[in-house]
């Protein structure tokens, strides 16, 4: 076990080594930052005092090298556009994004994968079907139409809730949060739930399909042979090896989850990190690009981290030292 | 007084996208108190179906029939709820499945898999459930029980995990236990030990026992009434002694002549099949084989070294270095492994699961490169560095469903290697295989399908013929009948002999079937862990064992009861 | 089961395979849109009214109409017009010509490499195998979208940058599921059987490993290309894939999201309804693909 953390832990370094470099080399080959920086009619010596302040006339694996260094101390950098520290800028909209993420995700989990193990275990009644009709459905509408419909329907047309904005929050450990307050919630509702309804479609396919191929297996022909009732097969056989691959899925989709963020974070004004990326992209903030790159890539790796944990507990046959 | 069981005209049908399959189609029979039947059919028969339709356990698709009737204990079966049957199902009638490394689930301790068979039909504490657990472990005498328990199947073997399924069947001392070819899947030993087992314990408990089988030898050696079934019916059915030694139905006879057991060793089998397919026609083939001059070493293999090394990245490598991690010990599949075939003979190389047979017959075919030793056939060798030289050697695979490509036609599969290798031209190639599929009693009329429209039997004959149409000299035969009935199994050998006689092919045989090996191999080689523990001629090894090794196998084979 | 009879026909596996297929008709009619999809769009200039590209036959004067507005030249508007005055069914249909465009050509590439890359990896297999794979499963554990959506970033605007970002975020799945496949196949006895004759690697690896992996990646591949399209939305959506000159669906309901507020709904609802309606055809087809396709749901 101790083995299994540590190899995956220096796995785990040197994929975010690796990604560092990719992400810095690629944001290095967007545009010229120096003209985003200062407006082209000042001086050409105070245009080269910028760039030097910057170090943006080194080449660029010296940047790169300072970059690293600067990293291990834990400086990202300043922003260009806003002037203040990266980590400051990311730390503000971290928990806005965060936030979101979770809620789409524990949503989309909790409403799906009942649905779907229903719809797996007895696949050819009329809800099963309708489950799955809605869940194709569901699986192809563009997260961002989606997004324009519910602000249509709820914000437009019916005016029950709002289109865009955190709205009130309250402090928890000095971090505000939006789902502290009943006005926050009313911003938080149709944003979570245009994120969480591709998810939820999508686990709701994969615990179909697996609790499927699970009632077709003889172990459960071999529960039923011994007199055991369908209830304690679903809950103590079919859940527990369908929990396996749903903690792959799960730890996966909170990933993309926290990449489509940004989609919906556009659609609802909502002032996460989909937002600021998308806001740096154009105005070609470099240190706040690569700051975000490798912030996700952190958390992709962490969360995948804790893929493999999970897995090794639910999985007795990992558990105990085997490959 | 009434029996037992008492089944009248059951009729199991099941709806396919191909139609209806009536899969048990109107059979009755009676099982007395403390009897034990055996049901035995080749696939398809509908006897595994017959198990399930008696506690109900179908699929989707199956329905019993109207005018079905199941007497348990005088009451009722057919027509119950699932409610009532679940009362029924596990207490009064258990079941034993084929494959215990499917049944049991990977992610539940053994202990909670028997408690949730116990809390079926009864209220226990969760201490109540732990001691019963070890009872229950213990009857089928697996040690250390109290360890075991808190287990995971996956820490078990084969034969284990069999037991457990068979302490589960046992919990609530039911009256009747069906078991579905519960021994199949296991090595020959462990077979044995499981067969023992159960006669013990059903005679024991009193408890009746439908045993399904599709072999006639582990039947007769723990039945007291066999019952044949062919195509969802019950052919024959009586006392065991009567029904092996004087069978009144044709297919109970043709099943027993087929069985090599029965006759002498090298003469051909009884085989309805074999009649069935038509001649062989042998004559005006080419193999460089035919008039040979007699060589005792024609393969030669010297030792012959083979391990499966784990690949260790280079992250575990420091961890191994700063004693974090275990290396991973290699398997070492063969171990200076020596053995020689004469020319025209047939070597039988008889082993275990996990015993490395199969993978030194590979290493002789040249698939796989050995780590260390020689093969040579006729004095040159079979594989340099890059690769296979020649094809002088072939071989002959298992499962005949997997060895031919299901997207290519059984023309295309005959041809490919002849084309690559200069037999015939991409225009003669028509008229060559023809040749080579009659020769295996194919009809090359046939021969544009594509091997989902064929049966086992075909199959293995077409892979024969893709073998033979490269003009061999050696073939290596990896149990290739294995997963064939009986009545097919001696169409094979049958096939195999003549072209032994009539080519003049030297073959390797690689089984775990004893009997098959005795009926056609001159010399015998017995394999363990990877080891030749012994070698000798067929009638030596089979008669006068050295190895206790060879005579405990020679003592497992489940033999008729004479 | 006794199939010696001549009387049966030489089935082959394609045969079997669309004999089962036709069986479900939901799949079958999800094929018939697909296929009449693929019809409009190529045949576009024929069949809608306005030549949205023509900048001489737009009338300002018509633009934002709704549904069964009769516009200056007489056209009769169905779906209404979009800001400029287009004609919003011709834009639609020459949207969908370029969504399916996208959706194709990157969906083909992907394909193209990943079964070359995964099969090669799993034929050769040792060093050159773990290291493809470690990089394909790294990438893997990035979503499509953030691969997309930053190459596509730095790429900046254009068909051909956004088709090499669509095939950057997807080639990966084909490449794991190519060598998923192929390694399995590789086990398989006929393999083994080609290799004792022995045949060369390029005949196993062409004849007999990529025709049998190629099932799994016809299904990924509706699956991805499904994807690819509604990404290209997506990223047109957020201004970072396609310019205005080629206006996709992705870019039409950006164009309408700013009407949305105002009443204005089928500037944005038409196209995607259109793309819906695309998508959700190519993952009914690629569901009953799949389905069959698994041995355990066999009967």
């Amino acid at each position: 076990m101790a083995s299994f953390i540590l190899r995956r832990l220096v796995q785990a370094l040197f994929v975010l080594l690796v990604m560092s470099m990719l992400v810095f080399t690629g944001v290095y080959v967007i545009g010229n930052p120096i003209d985003v920086l200062i407006s082209p009619d000042v001086t050409q010596a105070m245009r080269q005092q910028v760039i030097e302040q910057y170090g943006l006339h080194l080449p660029l694996w010296q940047q790169y090298l300072q970059f690293l260094q600067r990293l291990l101390t834990g400086d990202l950098g300043r922003s260009f556009v806003f002037n203040m520290p990266v980590l400051t800028l990311i730390g503000q909209r971290l928990p806005a994004t965060l936030e979101l993420t979770l809620t789409a995700v524990l949503f989309a989990s909790i409403v799906g994968i009942p649905l779907g193990v229903y719809a797996g275990y007895k696949p050819d009644s009329l809800a099963a079907k309708v489950i799955m009709a809605v869940s194709v459905l569901g699986f192809s509408v563009p997260t961002f139409w989606i997004g324009l419909m519910l602000i249509m329907v709820f914000a437009v047309q019916l005016g029950l809730l709002p289109a865009g904005g955190r709205g009130e929050t309250a402090d928890l450990f000095g971090v505000p949060f939006s789902f502290l307050t009943a006005n926050g919630w009313s911003h938080l509702v149709l944003p979570a739930l245009n994120l969480s309804l591709f998810k939820l479609a999508m686990m709701c396919r994969l615990a179909a399909s697996g609790t499927r191929e699970i009632m077709l297996t003889d172990t459960i022909k071999f529960a039923r042979a011994a007199g055991i009732s369908e209830g304690t097969i679903l809950r103590r056989h079919v859940l527990k090896l369908i929990s396996i691959p749903l903690v792959t899925v799960f730890g996966l989709e909170l990933g993309s989850t926290l990449a489509f963020a940004l989609v919906t974070e556009t659609i609802f004004s909502w002032p996460g990190l989909g937002k600021l990326i998308i806001d740096s992209i154009t105005s070609l903030d470099r240190p706040v690009m690569v700051a975000y790159l490798m912030l996700v890539s952190a958390l992709f790796v962490f969360i995948n981290l804790c893929v493999d944990l999970t897995y090794a507990v639910l999985d007795p046959r990992l558990r105990q030292g085997r490959r | 007084m009434t029996p037992l069981l008492d089944v009248r005209n059951l009729r199991t049908y099941f709806e396919t996208d191909k139609g209806v399959v009536k899969s048990v189609d109107d059979i009755s029979f009676e099982l007395g108190r403390g009897e034990v039947m055996g049901l035995v059919g080749e696939s398809g028969s509908g006897k595994s179906i017959t198990g399930f339709s008696l506690i109900g356990l179908l699929d989707e698709n199956g329905h019993i029939q109207e005018g079905s009737s199941v007497r348990f204990n005088g009451r009722e079966l057919v027509g119950l709820s699932e409610r009532e049957l679940r009362a029924i199902r596990g207490k009064d009638i258990s079941m034993v499945f084929q494959d215990p490394m499917m049944t049991l689930n990977p992610v539940v301790k053994i202990v909670d898999q028997i408690g949730m068979a116990i809390r079926a039909h009864e209220k226990v504490s969760d201490a109540e459930i732990r001691k019963r657990a070890i009872e229950a472990l213990d009857r089928v005498r697996i040690v250390d029980p109290q360890d075991k328990v808190d287990q995971y199947p996956h820490e078990f073997s084969g034969g284990m995990r069999q037991r457990v399924a068979i302490a589960i069947a046992l919990l609530h001392r039911p009256q009747l236990v069906i078991a579905d070819e519960p021994t199949t899947a296991l090595d020959v030993s462990v077979q044995a030990e499981i067969l023992t087992m159960v006669k013990a314990l059903v005679a024991e408990m009193g408890t009746s026992l439908i045993w399904v089988s599709h072999d006639l030898a582990t039947v007769s050696s723990i039945a007291d009434t066999i019952a044949v079934m062919r195509r969802g019916k019950i052919l024959e059915a009586g006392p065991a002694r009567e029904v092996l030694h004087h069978p009144r139905h044709p297919y109970t006879q043709g099943l027993l002549d087929a069985l090599p057991s029965r006759s002498k060793p090298g003469e051909l089998l009884a085989s309805a099949a074999t009649e069935a397919a038509g001649a062989m026609e042998l004559t005006g083939l080419g193999s460089g084989a035919i008039d040979a001059a007699p060589d005792e070493t024609f393969v030669k293999a010297e030792n012959i070294e083979k391990v499966f090394a784990p690949r260790i990245g280079a992250f575990h490598r420091l961890g191994i270095r700063w004693g974090v991690m275990r290396e991973p010990s290699p398997v070492r599949a063969v171990k200076s492994a020596s053995l020689t075939i004469a020319r025209g003979e047939i070597l039988g190389l008889v082993g275990e699961s996990g015993s490395g047979k199969s993978t030194l017959g590979r290493i002789l075919c040249g698939i796989y490169s050995p780590d260390a030793g020689t093969v040579s056939i006729g004095g040159k060798p079979v594989r340099s560095d890059k690769g296979k030289l020649g094809t002088h050697v072939q071989m002959i695979f298992q499962d005949p469903f997997a060895s031919l490509d299901p997207r290519r036609t059984i023309f295309q599969s005959v041809s490919d290697g002849p084309i690559a290798h200069g037999f015939c031209t991409r225009a003669g190639a028509r008229e060559y295989v023809n040749r080579w599929l009659r020769a295996v009693a194919f009809d090359p009329a046939l021969a544009d399908r594509y091997p989902h429209q064929f049966s086992g039997g075909q199959r293995q004959r077409i892979a024969i013929a893709r073998a033979l149409a490269l003009q061999p000299e050696v073939i290596v035969c990896d149990e290739p009948v294995a997963s064939l009935d009986v009545s097919i199994q001696a169409q094979v050998i049958n096939l195999l002999m003549e072209l032994r006689r009539t080519l003049n092919i030297t073959l390797l045989f690689i089984s775990h079937d004893l009997s098959v090996v005795h009926h056609l191999c001159d010399r015998v080689v017995v394999m363990r862990h990877g080891e030749i523990v012994e070698e000798g001629t067929a009638t030596q090894v089979f008669h006068a064992p050295r190895h206790p090794y060879t005579q405990m196998l020679l003592d497992a084979v489940p033999k008729l009861e004479a | 089961m006794a199939m010696d009879t001549r009387a049966v026909k030489a089935v082959s596996p394609l045969t079997e395979f669309w004999r089962t297929f036709r069986r479900n008709k939901i799949a079958v009619a999800a094929l018939c849109v697909v296929l009449a999809i693929i019809i409009v769009a190529v045949f576009a200039p024929f069949i809608v009214p306005q030549d949205p590209f023509d900048l001489k036959s737009l009338v300002l004067r018509d633009s934002r109409r709704p549904p069964g507005h009769v516009g200056a030249t007489g056209i009769v508007h169905l779906l209404g017009t979009d800001s400029q005055g287009r004609d919003l069914l011709s834009a639609i249909v020459y949207g969908l010509r370029i969504s399916l465009q996208m959706g194709l050509v990157a969906g083909g590439i992907a394909f193209t490499i990943g079964a070359v890359v995964g099969s090669f990896a799993a034929y050769v297999g040792g060093r050159v195998e773990s290291i493809i794979m470690r990089i394909v499963d790294v990438q893997l554990s990035f979503p499509a979208i953030l691969l997309a959506f930053v190459v596509a970033a730095i790429l900046g605007q254009g068909k051909s940058q956004l088709i090499l970002a669509l095939v950057f975020a997807q080639y990966a799945y084909f490449v794991r599921t190519a060598h998923g496949a192929a390694a399995a196949e590789r086990q398989k006895d006929y393999v083994q059987a080609a290799l004792s004759v022995p045949m060369s690697g390029w005949f196993v690896i062409t004849r007999h490993i990529l025709p049998n992996s190629l099932p799994p990646l016809i299904v990924v591949a509706t699956v991805q290309i499904a994807s690819a399209i509604s990404l290209e939305a997506t990223l047109s959506f957020l201004g970072v894939g396609l310019p205005p000159t080629e206006p996709s669906l992705g870019m039409l309901i950006a164009n309408g999201f700013q009407y949305l507020m105002s009443g204005r709904y089928w500037i944005a609802i038409y196209p995607g309804v259109a793309l819906i309606v695309l998508i959700m055809a190519i993952n009914l087809v690629g569901d009953q693909i799949r389905d069959q396709l698994n041995p355990r749901l066999r009967k």
